[in-house]
């Protein structure tokens, strides 16, 4: 009778190598968290055969349940899209609704990059100055911030120069009278 | 057990590298070639007939335990390498919005 411990070992080689394909190989990025932590898995009890149960222990912890959440998460937070509305008027919400101009203009944007739009008004970062908005933008994960000039009635839309999503969204800002958009620009902070 | 399998997943995750054609893609293929790593150290500090280096256990022969101290440290700095990667593609996706190489490219990244 063959050794039982050297059939399992082959078997899970074999195992290991079609789930290493598998992952290389597919398409959707679902699919291929589920397949990541059952490779883990596997992995693991490679360990234990290779004599090296501590490994195995932090292998499971680490490879079969914290990276798969990191995954998750960056994956679903990558599409986000963070305005910050300063201006707090029918701007974006009126009539109680999401129906003001401003949130119809930047749905269309949005849509454009089939990114997911978040609009926050946190009292917090809203009482800051209207001189810290470059600081806002390079050291918070806010994309665009929305504030009103009281003289003309315009809407300011203010972010990051560098990046090519603002281009865009002067383009499309052209149309509207009531909207201007301003890029700062890059800060050097390789000196 | 031999390093030759070691050696395969290595190769498979080498040719996810350098075929992806998506930044998240290319650090799934890097997670696996990671696995094939330590899976050799293991391999090697494991010797014919040995047994798990526990002393109240252990026979004549036991598994090297350094490499097993080593591959622990090699998973830990693995998964925040693969955090760091992670936001870093964040990062690329709102400055170029989209994570594909080739699109990247066309729209003047990698000056």
């Amino acid at each position: 009778m063959p050794d039982m411990l050297e059939v399992t070992a082959y078997a899970l080689q074999v195992l290991l190598i079609l789930m290493a394909i598998a992952i290389v190989t597919h398409k959707n990025n679902g699919t291929i968290i589920i397949l990541i932590a059952v490779f883990s898995l596997v992995t693991a009890s490679l360990y234990v055969i290779n004599k090296a149960p501590d490994v195995a222990i932090a292998e499971v912890a680490i490879g079969s349940a914290i990276i798969p959440l990191i995954y998750v998460i960056s994956i679903s937070r990558q599409r986000e899209f963070i305005v910050l509305d300063k201006a707090m008027d029918d701007f974006i919400i009126s009539d109680n609704s999401f129906t003001g101009v401003g949130y119809i203009f930047l749905k269309r944007f949005t849509d454009f990059y089939h990114l997911e739009l978040n609009i926050s008004n946190d009292v917090r970062l809203c009482s800051l100055g209207a001189g810290r908005d470059q600081l806002l933008c390079e050291e918070t994960n806010v994309d665009l911030i929305i504030t009103k000039d009281e003289d003309t009635g315009k809407y300011i839309l203010k972010g990051k120069e560098s990046s090519i999503l603002m281009n865009k969204l002067k383009q499309m800002a052209k149309d509207y009278e009531m909207i201007e958009v301003v890029t700062f620009k890059d800060r050097d902070f390789g000196d | 057990m031999d390093p030759l399998l070691t050696f395969i997943v290595i190769l498979v995750g080498m040719y996810g590298l350098s075929t992806s054609k998506n930044i998240i893609k290319s650090v799934f293929s890097v997670t696996i070639m990671e696995s094939g790593v330590i899976l050799l150290f293991l391999n090697l500090g494991n010797t014919e007939g040995g047994s798990i280096p526990i002393v109240s256990r252990a026979s004549e022969v036991i598994a090297d335990p350094l490499p097993q101290a080593l591959m622990i440290t090699t998973i830990v700095i693995g998964s925040t390498v693969t955090a760091l990667a992670l936001m870093l593609c964040i990062k690329v996706f709102h400055h170029y919005g989209t994570v594909e190489w080739r699109e990247i490219l066309a729209r003047g990244g990698g000056k």
